[in-house]
């Protein structure tokens, strides 16, 4: 980007510069994922919540967590449904689930192409390194090791976060038209091992997206607002000799 | 969102919004309080920029531990001064995350926006307008790209359950087996047909109040010892409209359940068939097969059906174009009209339809919806209709139970 103080001598150069880090399309997708999502989520437990297993116990707590007869936890408790006002509104729920399913879908098939297209899948993809900057970030997340490896836009530990969402997004479209449509398309659904193992993995997509959430947020709170405010106007501001990404997008192609 | 800046900031301050004021300064990064606003001047004449005396290096935005993009190194270049370059750069920042939040703020309202409207949009039947219409898109787009030709897979019958009885809408009066017709509507030459009667609403099907049911003991949502209790009756100026449509047909108030009384309804005098189960049973070739059964509930079990194909009955018997075309529907309603479903006429001509007479080689008993109910693995269980007492062929989209209170009506699988 600029090194401005260019032109006038004696004037000193910019320590500082403002790095195009993310593209409008990148932000308006990851925007635009965040109330449908969350209406997916919401909808999600609301027809969640009429379910029970098969021998009709466990009315509202089909999943768990447990190994064999032994159960650590149902989900949900009752006092959760209760706070989020659940109960019998299964019609809100499969309605609202599937009209916000193609915005979900849509934006993620948008997200796809233009990170295909553009190139800025480079930056997303974890490299051979990634696994191992990994760890190293994740230590030094916690406070255990000190000395980050080099990066542009991303490090080893978000390139695979970030890809494992996108994935996951997949996984949520797969596994939810396997449950959708199981006579329709009973190959996908016998390929995810069936409508019971479907909608099962569907649960526990949601809740590992859950799980990202809670990371993710915590993150960019630690990252500040320098960090964050560059997820909505795109540019970050930055040390004139750090490493450029969008030095990187020229070198594509 | 911002518009997207293609071009570089130029860092000469004639392209940047006057420095605004202390007091009305958009609190940016934490830090910039250090760059003083730019006297316009200054920058052009390329000035040396007044050093700042303080040993202390002012808060740099990057010196934050940057936790995710961690481009900063560890030190900072000792004595790096706030100078104006980095001033311009910090006003250009500015200026954009201003842009940029306007345009954030605004999708947010665009959001706000339409939950709001979702809200408190006219409803149809029970659901927001616009989720409403979703679900026949939907549909729409089903029957445009699977055109109902999947075929759902069976199971060996090992795997067969015993299915849970869910809901006894339309079973809750103990039918007396030889007062059983099958009502059919829309047939094709029905006034040459043996079994033609001007009017089939004028059939008493007869009831008896058992003292227990056979379905006791089986897994179910209902109890059978209170089942002539309701729980959710059809509100009060419902049933008082059932009463009135009812008034001296002798048939006695249709559609006592929650959902009232169905929109498809027969008038009087329907002219059609009255059939006997002998009239077709035997005469069609037998089916069985394991399907898992699915519940919009989420629950799904395998079930062993038997009985006949419903594409040979209806071919059996077949329906009185309309236009010179099939009719686009079939409706089916039980005996006392208290449940109801709408199909796609195609939906029931698909092989795996099936009218069912057996479940896990068994007569079906009165809870599952004897003598004659609906199993195909194209819909959901609430599409599944026990004890059918009328097939009526239409081409007006009928009225469905479960669809009058929320439910989609296609419910395609």
């Amino acid at each position: 980007m600029t090194e401005s103080g260019e032109g006038a001598a004696g004037t000193t150069a910019a320590s500082i510069r403002l790095e195009r880090k993310h593209p409008l399309a990148i932000r308006w997708m990851h925007w635009v994922n965040f109330p449908v999502l969350f209406t997916m989520i919401w909808s999600g437990i609301l027809i969640y919540w009429n379910d029970s297993d098969n021998a009709y116990q466990h009315a509202h707590r089909v999943y768990r967590v447990g190994v064999g007869g032994w159960t650590l936890f149902r989900f949900f408790p009752d006092w959760f449904y209760k706070l989020l006002q659940v109960p019998y509104h299964v019609t809100t729920g499969l309605s609202y689930h599937f009209f916000f399913a193609w915005l979900f879908g849509l934006n993620g098939l948008a997200w796809v192409l233009y990170t295909w297209l553009s190139g800025e899948w480079r930056l997303i993809v974890p490299q051979r390194r990634s696994l191992r900057d990994a760890i190293q970030v994740t230590l030094v997340d916690l406070h255990l090791r000190k000395g980050l490896p080099p990066q542009t836009k991303y490090n080893g530990a978000q390139r695979i976060a970030y890809t494992s969402c996108a994935l996951m997004g997949a996984m949520m479209l797969l596994t939810g038209f396997a449950i959708y449509k199981p006579t329709q398309l009973h190959w996908l659904t016998t390929l995810l091992g069936g409508y019971e193992m479907a909608r099962w993995l569907h649960f526990w997509t949601t809740m590992a997206f859950l799980g990202f959430f809670g990371v993710h947020v915590v993150q960019v709170i630690l990252a500040g607002w320098n960090n964050f405010r560059a997820m909505v106007s795109g540019y970050e501001v930055q040390r004139v000799e750090a490493p450029s990404v969008e030095a990187e997008r020229k070198s594509w192609s | 969102m911002s518009d997207e800046q293609q071009h570089e900031p130029s860092g000469h301050t004639n392209d940047l919004p006057e420095a605004p004021s202390a007091t009305e300064r958009v609190a940016d990064l934490a830090g910039e309080q250090a760059a003083k606003p730019v006297a316009e001047s200054a920058s052009e004449a390329g000035e040396a920029p007044a050093v700042h005396g303080g040993k202390a290096r002012p808060a740099d935005p990057t010196d934050a531990d940057d936790v995710l993009t961690r481009s900063m190194p560890e030190e900072a270049p000792g004595g790096v001064e706030r100078n104006e370059a980095d001033a311009e750069v910090l006003a250009a920042s500015r200026s954009r995350t201003r842009r940029a939040f306007v345009g954030f703020g605004l999708g947010i309202a665009g959001a706000y926006g339409l939950r709001r409207y979702l809200q408190g949009a006219p409803f149809d039947e029970m659901i927001p307008g616009l989720l409403h219409k979703t679900y026949g898109f939907n549909a729409d787009v089903s029957r445009a790209v699977f055109r109902e030709h999947g075929m759902a897979p069976s199971y060996p019958v090992s795997k067969a359950e015993n299915l849970r009885v869910n809901g006894v809408f339309g079973l809750k009066k103990m039918l007396q087996p030889d007062s059983y017709r099958l009502q059919m509507v829309g047939v094709q030459g029905a006034s040459r047909h043996p079994r033609y009667v001007p009017d089939v609403t004028a059939w008493r099907y007869q009831y008896e109040a058992a003292a227990s049911h056979e379905d006791q003991g089986h897994d179910s949502k209902t109890d059978p010892s209170k089942v002539m209790s309701s729980t959710k009756m059809a509100p009060e100026e419902m049933l008082a409209k059932t009463q009135q449509d009812e008034n001296g047909t002798g048939r006695g108030p249709r559609g006592l359940e929650e959902a009232g009384e169905s929109d498809s309804t027969l008038s009087r005098n329907t002219p059609g068939l009255l059939l006997t189960l002998d009239d077709f049973l035997p005469k069609l070739p037998k089916h069985d097969a394991v399907y898992q059964f699915k519940c919009i509930e989420g629950w799904s079990q395998f079930v062993h059906w038997g009985g006949v194909r419903m594409a040979d009955f209806l071919e059996m018997f077949p329906p009185e174009p309309i236009d010179g075309k099939d009719p686009k529907y079939v409706y089916l309603e039980t005996p006392d009209g208290d449940y109801y479903v709408g199909y796609d006429l195609k939906v029931l001509r698909h092989p795996q339809t099936l009218l069912v007479t057996e479940m896990n080689g068994e007569p079906l008993t009165q809870f599952h919806g004897a003598p004659l109910r609906l199993y195909t693995p194209l819909k959901y269980g609430y599409k599944q209709i026990k004890r059918i007492g009328l097939i009526a062929y239409t081409n007006d989209k009928p009225d469905d139970y479960w669809t009058r209170l929320g439910y989609d009506w296609y419910a395609g699988l």
